[in-house]
């Protein structure tokens, strides 16, 4: 134990040394680029970023919207609330799909010659960013939501997959053993041990994808497959970064909300003796 | 009387580079209760599992219950050093788990279970004396209590034979005595053959035979052997 924490400074060194030199490398020696980078990025700041420009709040005159409220016009509401949408819909998809997926390619549960063709199918789907994804859905499908839930989709069951068939590869074996050798099928020994003992990590996986999608839409929505990156797209086109930054804080509180809610939800799922729900204090700054 | 283990010149371990143990001779017939006693690391639990079928021999022949494959559902039941509980779930449902081997998988996957099955389930679980915590989550019992949970699901399924891998470590005597007593009873009552894992030679003896697992000098693996009690 000593000796290895006595490595820590080595380890540490060595990647600090590797990575310097990496970079050095990756420079080859022109600085220049550097030098004026800080002044370029506080004039980029105050004079393009700030202040956001918060019309992205206010009604849009196109398309024409007959709700009352203006907010519910504006380009934040609508491309947030489409955000929002794609993501549940890709996540809640992604989720049912990926979840047999992963048992069948856990290796705890199924042999080699089963799981391993699960994996590479995983694999290859988790191989192609969200954004890739939607540039084929949009030529497939067109422009729209509907390529961008397809889209999410796919890198959903991808991603989540392989979470959620290393944590049921990190079950403990005693459960297991103890069901397959009463004879359990698998499928009994999936519905009876391995989901009641990997939920909790389950659905925290689940929250966090989702959250995760969110993000997403961002950058999904930026080759045309909907929602708030649709209208970032749009302003980045016509330099009007202050309204990109409004949109990027807005979508930034909608992260921290999902957060919030997610950690309020995993305390549903495990018992109060052995989970406390952090409070909102304690959720940023890990005081105990 | 027909034998329910029948091991002649069998090898265990995990690959045969590294084989742990050698049984030359093992029969071990219905009713009888067997301890297998023997150091830490020995082979004891790999042999365990090899019985149970959930690893296979390197070479040798193993009969369970007349046959070397698979044990039809049901028959065998296996209860792991930790017990191999569901930590959040309740006691019912932990039972339930053992007592679904006596239908078929469309009802146990449907959750449209058999009155029997049910009944099964309450049954074991009122004589091993958790009635009143038929809804409590194992995490919430004592290990006593725990232990006879995992005695109850193993009744609830009604297997002919039982393997039992250390399962009364970390426990108080009285507690020990009492889940002791009441799997001694279930078995010899029913007819079933019991093959305990145990470090305790006291508790071993209490069984009808005795084997230990040990080396020697000559030979890199370990050999099971017949101890007289």
């Amino acid at each position: 134990m000593n000796i290895k924490r006595k490595k820590y400074p080595i380890f540490l060194g060595f990647i600090l040394i590797t990575t310097y030199l990496v970079f050095v490398d990756l420079v080859d020696g022109d600085w220049s680029s550097l030098e004026n980078s800080l002044d370029n990025l506080s004039t980029f700041f105050y004079e393009s970023l700030w202040p956001p420009n918060w019309k992205v709040i206010e009604a849009q005159s196109y398309p024409v919207c007959e709700r009352n409220w203006d907010f519910l016009c504006s380009p934040a509401y609508i491309g947030i609330t489409e955000t929002l949408k794609i993501a549940f819909v890709a996540t809640g998809l992604g989720f049912i799909l990926s979840l047999p997926l992963a048992t069948l390619a856990s290796r705890n549960l199924y042999s080699d010659s089963i799981a391993i063709p699960f994996r590479l199918l995983l694999s290859a789907m988790r191989t192609l960013p969200s954004i890739i994804w939607a540039i084929f859905f949009v030529i497939l499908v067109g422009l729209g939501p509907v390529s961008g839930v397809l889209a999410m989709t796919f890198y959903t069951i991808g991603y989540l997959g392989k979470m959620q068939y290393e944590t049921i590869e990190g079950l403990s074996n005693d459960p297991l053993d103890a069901a397959k050798a009463m004879g359990l099928k698998n499928s009994e020994v999936i519905q009876r041990v391995v989901i009641p003992e990997t939920a909790n990590n389950l659905i925290s996986q689940l929250f966090f994808m989702f959250e995760y999608n969110v993000r997403h839409g961002s950058v999904i929505g930026i080759v045309g497959a909907g929602g708030i990156g649709y209208y970032i797209s749009t302003y980045l086109k016509f330099l009007q970064y202050d309204k990109v930054i409004a949109l990027l804080i807005i979508l930034f509180i909608v992260v921290v909300i999902i957060d919030l809610i997610s950690i309020k939800a995993r305390s549903y799922f495990v018992d109060g003796d052995t989970f406390k729900s952090p409070s909102l204090f304690e959720n940023f700054f890990r005081v105990k | 009387m027909n034998n329910v283990i029948n091991a002649i010149d069998l090898k265990i371990g995990y690959s045969s580079n590294s084989i742990l143990a050698n049984i030359e001779e093992l029969k071990i017939k219905q009713g009888e209760i067997v301890s297998i006693i023997g150091e830490s690391g020995i082979g004891k639990t790999t042999f365990l599992k090899n019985i149970a079928h959930l690893l296979k021999p390197i070479s040798g022949t193993l009969e369970i219950l007349n046959s070397d494959d698979t044990p039809e559902r049901g028959e065998v039941g296996y209860i792991p050093q930790n017990l191999g509980l569901i930590k959040h779930e309740t006691v019912f449902f932990n039972v339930l788990e053992g007592a679904i081997c006596n239908e078929s998988i469309l009802r146990s996957i449907s959750g449209l279970h058999e009155e029997k099955v049910i009944d099964k389930v309450e049954e074991a679980i009122e004589l091993m004396n958790l009635s009143n915590k038929i809804d409590e989550p194992i995490k919430r019992l004592s290990g006593g209590q725990q232990r006879r949970v995992a005695i109850a699901r193993t009744m609830a399924q009604g297997p002919k034979l039982i393997l039992a891998d250390e399962f009364l470590s970390e426990l108080d005597d009285k507690t020990v005595e009492s889940v002791w007593k009441a799997m001694m009873d279930y078995a010899n009552s029913n007819d079933i053959t019991l093959v305990i894992v145990e470090h305790n030679i006291e508790r071993a003896k209490l069984a009808d035979r005795c084997f230990k697992l040990e080396k020697n000098d000559e030979i890199e693996y370990s050999i099971l052997s017949e101890v007289k009690i």
